[in-house]
């Protein structure tokens, strides 16, 4: 059923190709559209052109964006996901034999089970008693630290933020007020051997979350001329690439 | 890329999470694209993004087959266009009319074209032409209101579009003919 082509309604179909005509003149271009084969032909000539346009805009939105939508969507999936079908149940004639053999079954993989909990607890035990000793030397290695840096006879050596404690061989730095180091970077220490030129890095760290931070220097603090604290990269640096937060003689 | 993205479809159908990632990896910059150029906002372009997509999970059958990424760029204009109907400074405009619906070959058109392709074509429109072609599918508003704003007769407008379109049309020509 096609009406007469009418080349007035080719502006019309274009600018509603491009979906940009109101709601009522929409109304009656498609209207005509249902009869017009031409205009029709217009249409879809001109479509892909417009669809096309999209692809001009292209953008990469925040990463975050894509961590939302996965998060609701794997959470979905999750909680529609379908439990495996049940096997079809077996004929009655054979219903004892399969219980006996079932029964038996049912034994092996109880035992073979008890086993396999007997040695999971086993193993659990071990680990427990592991993290034990592990926490007991941690606990015994603060004890030590924290005695050294009370001791009586360490010299203390004021810096920002903290001080710098030598007691006998032991070298410690303890900070209470320090900011955390930016996003991707960390505190470390540098040591200067008596004699030497240049400092060595030595141990990175963060503080906690009220500031504080207690480092045992691994170096002969007799042998040791000065300490200074950097905020270097995660990872920590060869060589310091940022001024200091301070540098304390102890020699 | 098309057929993939069937394919995907389907099995987004069955709850596929896996399926549903390859196609948010695929098509996500298309459709932050049109929203971000209707709303000018990175903000609501990122909600509509998030709400399109979550559409797509749950309600996967409301893609009838043909090209995903023209269908998805379609949903994606179609609610850019209801996010500027709800914004108080557009309430006193007309607003345009949704995208028509195309038919599988002209989506299976869009499916070989590419962002550069296209921002090259546009750019060798005369500016008169390209000009109410984005403001009427970027800017969401109707030919009348591209026509006030330009201080252009309507039919002017109206026939600048048309031939902006068949010339990108025949410039994208071999990556839009099928």
């Amino acid at each position: 059923m096609n009406a007469p082509h009418d080349p007035a309604m080719l502006d019309d179909v274009a600018v509603y190709a491009l979906g940009s005509l109101p709601a009522s003149d929409a109304e009656r271009v498609r209207a005509h559209l249902a009869t017009c084969a031409v205009c029709r032909a217009e249409l879809h000539a001109l479509q892909p052109a417009v669809t096309s346009l999209a692809a001009s805009a292209e953008q990469s939105p925040g990463a975050l964006l894509k961590a939302r939508v996965m998060r609701t969507v794997r959470a979905d999936a999750q909680a529609h996901a379908v439990p495996a079908k049940k096997q079809p149940s077996v004929w009655p004639a054979y219903f004892v034999a399969a219980a006996c053999f079932a029964i038996a079954l049912i034994s092996t993989l109880v035992n073979l089970s008890l086993v396999g909990q007997l040695r999971q607890a086993q193993t659990k035990v071990a680990q427990i008693d592991s993290n034990s000793s592990g926490l007991a030397r941690s606990l015994a290695q603060e004890r030590a630290t924290l005695a050294d840096i009370m001791d009586d006879k360490a010299q203390r050596f004021p810096v920002s933020g903290g001080e710098v404690i030598r007691v006998h061989d032991k070298l410690y730095i303890t900070l209470h007020d320090v900011p955390a180091p930016p996003r991707g970077k960390v505190y470390q220490a540098w040591t200067l051997a008596k004699g030497a030129k240049l400092m060595s890095p030595s141990l990175t760290f963060v503080p906690d979350r009220h500031g504080v931070a207690v480092i045992s220097l691994p170096v002969d603090a007799r042998q040791t001329a000065a300490v200074a604290v950097s905020v270097e990269p995660d990872g920590g640096s060869k060589q310091p690439t940022s001024t200091p937060t301070f540098v304390v003689s102890i020699g | 890329m098309n057929q993939d993205a069937e394919l995907l479809m389907a099995r987004v159908r069955s709850r596929d999470a896996d399926a549903f990632e390859a196609l948010y990896d695929e098509y996500h910059r298309l459709v932050y694209g049109v929203a971000l150029r209707m709303l000018g906002d990175a903000s609501a372009a990122e909600d509509i993004t998030q709400a399109v997509f979550l559409k797509v999970w749950s309600a996967p059958d409301l893609f009838r087959g043909g090209n995903f990424g023209a269908w998805i760029v379609r949903v994606a204009r179609n609610r850019s266009l209801d996010t500027l109907r709800s914004r108080a400074s557009h309430q006193e405009l007309e607003l345009p009319e949704s995208l028509p619906e195309a038919d599988a070959m002209e989506d299976e058109a869009f499916a070989r074209l590419d962002g550069e392709r296209v921002r090259e074509a546009l750019g060798r429109l005369p500016a008169e032409q390209r000009q109410p072609i984005e403001l009427g599918f970027f800017g969401g508003i109707t030919h009348e209101e591209i026509a006030r704003r330009t201080g252009i007769p309507l039919g002017t407008i109206k026939t600048r579009i048309r031939t902006g379109l068949r010339k990108l049309r025949t410039s994208l020509d071999g990556v839009v003919t099928a």
